[in-house]
């Protein structure tokens, strides 16, 4: 089975600094109001206390991507290395995909510009082999980690952010 | 230690390869990999480019030079940040201030030109003038009033911003004012009440603890990538036991084993309390306290009715929480205390940060691997020279002061004579004031100090007012001129040290509009108003390679060690250098050692020879549960606020959209549970009325906060055009949490080291 690309994220490092959040902001030129990379902070009960942790959620390039299972026109595609990417010359703007994605990831930039933007993992950007990107690079506790792994264990990561996002109050 | 991998092994060849993969839907700009990198590295990316990388200092966040970055500049604007790897303290590593800093600089609230005012103040209405205009006004108003009622009538605020501190303090100086007029609430009271007890500021040995106590500290927002929110990971995952000692969990939630929810403003009594524990169950370090502390036996008499079970009604952790915590802390020989300043904001906060340091002390946890330690080993770095004019310090300066900051015995303290920022403005509100102008650069009182209704009446009131700034300001509209300063961007100065590691500032880009750097700004106004002598004629270059000259070096000799130079340590880490750090000598005018026994100081006979308690003692915040029991009807609710947040630095940045994305809007922190008794849902806009005002905020529910207890970020005022959100009044119905705290300054600020109290009273209801 082929190895695929994703962003590693571990919850047990992660502050919440929201450096990731802007430096992909600030090294993309996203417009204001996307966000290719959010945090999402999540309470629980703990014992004896509330216990905080925080999801820095961006595309999980999933092992079988539900966006790409319902659009339409097509425009949702993987590639060799996993990653999955849309095509914004066939993308309509009818968020099937928004529907779909588990991890409220598509996002719309709205004034009269309705396609999908997503995380591309910077894709073509850097040489994945040395290097990272920003919101990789940036982290003060190496929370988020570029990896190469296998479909099954990118379910099992999926899985386990969604438990996590769940897990909250 | 992967952070620091090579990555300067990518060829061009492998890059062009890597840049040809761009796949559909890539939506690029530019091809170019991402920091962080060395200088190698981000000049190749830059020749890829068509850019420039300037290598320089982030500048979003104070008091000083901190994170070491390379900007980006293409067809003269400043695009982005990579984080610098060659920096020794933050290693390549990035918050999202830092990332954001092009926005700041381009912000259409930037100011560009200097300004009179023509219209009545407050009303915002101004015209441009020339700098020899401006400089002439602001000149000829204080040579008047020097003239008319004697140097000490001009006050200078303290800015949040503080690497030009000590220009603002050689032109007081050189006019002849002691009055430096201090927030009051950030470092300096920690610093004094810690000198006064244990001759120094022990910090935290994280790395080998076992117990830690973050207490009103957030470590996460004190810079993520300098170390201390690596450190605090790091000690969650070696399962180090970690109590998190505040009223509100925020990022440091998530890696703490116990919260300890203290009421805001009941520090001391917690402090108090577990002094009582300690003493009376024998948990001290025998020969420490007999060779090394004054005054044991009068403390623990001193502290029996500081019992734990009196505590728990005063500060809401429950006593045997209480003892729990005093025990572990006491037994554990690793045990150290992360403290902030959430210590530093209260009427008994002299007494709740020395009671710490003796905590510290008695239980033999001072200087000692893995607990609070002096001093780490200095660099080999020579000192630089301080632009100060310390030297020049005498008696009736001394006397001189309008509303010390510390009392008159203790000054000048480390920073130099200081005045408390709010009783500047208390002053100019009697009949027959001392001070009669005023200077704000880079601080806006009327969000960052109490009573901002007292504030604006003084400002109304006050013979001259002028603002120095990079930024529209939230009290620019009282100013009689308006000068603009640059961002450490548009700069080649000051040079900045951070421990070992000392670089030059370089200039991103051509200033925006018309202005001059803050340094530049005092330098040339010492010029005008005759003082030149003291300010080398105007010339700053003069001035930088005076201060280097102990390194041997010009700043220009500097500048050409582009990533900087990195001094070696001193030495090894030395522990239990009691003798040394106990007999240090104060920066009083006589010198006299900051201890009077040459021991840790348990009773304070100089406090007591100056007329303050020579014990640390429980005094009430203004408003409270257990000291005003009958507002509680009305006002069911203690408020209090953060003094830091992850995107903010204190009352500035909420105009930069990436910044203000991240925090959008000032939310009430509270617990759901207190929340829906009230009908508030999550998210529902409300009134927070106190005794002396009400705001108008979001509620956001918050299972991480003690029920009875609200709070909220200070420091809200700004909009932000590009998001399309609006200013806020600054008085009642905005979010300005000052105006909620009692204006009487007796009753909110500490009688000794002037913190001031940041607790009240509230009540919320849907708005």
């Amino acid at each position: 089975m082929s190895a695929e690309y994703k962003i590693a994220f571990d919850a047990e490092r992660c502050v919440a600094c929201h450096g990731c959040v802007v430096a992909c902001k600030a090294w993309r030129e996203r417009p204001l109001g996307v966000y290719c990379r959010r945090i999402e902070r999540i309470w629980r009960q703990g014992e004896g206390m509330p216990r905080l942790r925080h999801a820095s959620i961006n595309c999980q390039h999933c092992a079988e991507p539900a966006c790409m299972e319902v659009c339409p026109e097509h425009a949702i595609s993987k590639n060799a290395e996993g990653i999955v990417l849309v095509d914004e010359r066939k993308c309509v703007g009818c968020r099937s995909c928004e529907v779909a994605c588990d991890f409220d990831v598509p996002q719309f930039p709205g004034d009269g510009e309705e396609k999908m933007v997503k995380c591309d993992l910077c894709v073509g950007r850097y040489d994945r082999e040395k290097e990272e990107p920003p919101c990789v690079a940036t982290c003060p506790t190496r929370a988020l980690k570029l990896v190469k792994v296998s479909p099954e264990e990118k379910k099992t990561s999926e899985a386990a952010l969604l438990a996590l996002l769940k897990s909250g109050e | 230690m992967e952070r620091n991998r090579d990555r300067a092994g990518m060829s061009r060849r492998t890059f062009l390869k890597a840049s040809g993969a761009a796949a559909v839907g890539a939506a690029c700009t530019a091809l170019l990999p991402f920091g962080p990198f060395t200088l190698a590295e981000a000049e190749a990316v830059a020749a890829q480019t068509g850019e420039t990388v300037v290598p320089t200092w982030c500048g979003m966040c104070g008091p000083a030079g901190n994170c070491a970055v390379y900007a980006f500049v293409k067809d003269g604007k400043f695009t982005r940040v990579a984080g610098m790897k060659e920096a020794p303290q933050n290693k390549g590593g990035l918050c999202c201030k830092s990332h954001a800093a092009p926005q700041w600089v381009y912000s259409p609230d930037r100011l560009t030109t200097p300004l009179r005012r023509v219209g009545k103040r407050g009303e915002g209405r101004f015209e441009p003038v020339s700098w020899d205009d401006a400089l002439k006004i602001v000149a000829d108003t204080l040579k008047e009033q020097k003239e008319r009622f004697g140097p000490e009538s001009l006050a200078i605020l303290s800015p949040a911003r503080r690497n030009y501190s000590e220009y603002l303090y050689r032109f007081l100086m050189a006019h002849g004012s002691p009055n430096y007029a201090h927030s009051g609430i950030c470092a300096m009271q920690l610093s004094f009440s810690f000198a006064y007890t244990v001759g120094a500021r022990p910090a935290p040995d994280y790395k080998n603890a076992d117990v830690i106590l973050i207490w009103g500290k957030q470590p996460v927002y004190s810079g993520p990538p300098l170390g201390s929110a690596v450190a605090l990971v790091d000690a969650w995952r070696r399962k180090a036991r970690i109590y998190a000692i505040k009223p509100s969990l925020e990022a440091d939630g998530g890696f703490v084993t116990d919260w300890v929810p203290v009421r805001p403003g009941t520090d001391a009594a917690l402090a108090l309390a577990m002094l009582h524990v300690v003493t009376r169950e024998g948990l001290i370090d025998r020969a420490f306290v007999e060779t090394w502390c004054y005054g044991y036996d009068r403390l623990a008499e001193h502290v029996k009715q500081y019992s734990p079970a009196w505590a728990e009604k005063v500060c809401g952790v429950p006593a045997v929480q209480i003892e729990e915590m005093a025990r572990t802390y006491a037994t554990t020989p690793k045990a150290a205390i992360d403290f902030g300043n959430g210590l530093e904001h209260a009427p008994s906060a002299s007494s709740a940060i020395r009671a710490v340091a003796m905590l510290m002390a008695i239980t033999g946890h001072l200087d000692r691997p893995g607990c609070n330690v002096f001093g780490g080993p200095a660099s080999t770095m020579p000192a630089r020279r301080s632009v100060h004019m310390k030297e020049r310090y005498t008696q009736e300066w001394v006397d001189k002061l309008v509303g010390p900051e510390f009392p008159r015995a203790f000054q000048p303290f480390q920073e130099g004579t200081s005045a408390a920022y709010p009783r500047i403005f208390e002053d100019v509100l009697k009949d027959k004031p001392t001070i009669h102008a005023v200077i704000a650069p880079g601080t806006q009182p009327a969000v960052s100090t109490r009573n901002p209704r007292g504030v604006l009446k003084a400002l109304e009131k006050v013979d001259f007012y002028a603002v120095i700034d990079t930024h529209r300001t939230a009290d620019m509209n009282w100013a009689d001129i308006v000068l603009p300063a640059l961002t450490p961007y548009e700069i080649d100065h000051p040079f900045e040290v951070r421990g070992p590691f000392i670089m030059a500032r370089n200039k991103v880009i051509e200033p925006v509009g018309q202005g001059r750097s803050m340094q530049q700004i005092m330098l040339d106004l010492g010029v005008v108003m005759g003082y030149g002598a003291d300010f080398w004629n105007g010339d700053l270059r003069a001035c930088m390679d005076w201060q280097l000259e102990p390194l041997g070096m010009t700043l220009e000799e500097l500048r050409s060690h582009r990533t900087g130079i990195r001094y070696e340590p001193a030495g090894k880490p030395a522990f239990e250098k009691y003798e040394k750090v106990f007999t240090t000598k104060s920066s009083r005018l006589n010198r006299a050692p900051f201890l009077a026994q040459g021991k840790v100081a348990l009773y304070n006979t100089q406090f007591e020879e100056a007329g303050f308690a020579p014990m640390p003692e429980w005094v009430e915040p203004a408003e409270s549960v257990t000291g005003t029991p009958e507002l509680l009807e009305k006002f069911p609710f203690v408020l209090s606020d953060y003094h830091t947040s992850r995107s903010f630095s204190a009352g500035w940045q909420r105009n930069v959209p990436f910044l203000r994305e991240v925090e959008k809007e000032p939310c009430l922190h509270i617990h759901p549970e207190s929340a829906r008794a009230r009908g508030i849902a999550d998210g529902d806009m409300v009134t927070v009325t106190s005794p002396h005002g009400s705001l108008t905020v979001r509620a956001e529910y918050y299972p991480g906060i003690r029920k009875d207890t609200v709070m909220l970020l200070h420091g809200w005022w700004q909009g932000c055009k590009e998001l399309g959100l609006p200013d806020m009044p600054l008085l009642d119905g905005g979010a300005n949490v000052n105006l909620l705290y009692t204006p009487d300054l007796a009753k909110c600020c500490d009688p000794l080291i002037t913190a001031m109290g940041s607790q009240t009273l509230v009540n919320v209801s849907k708005a």
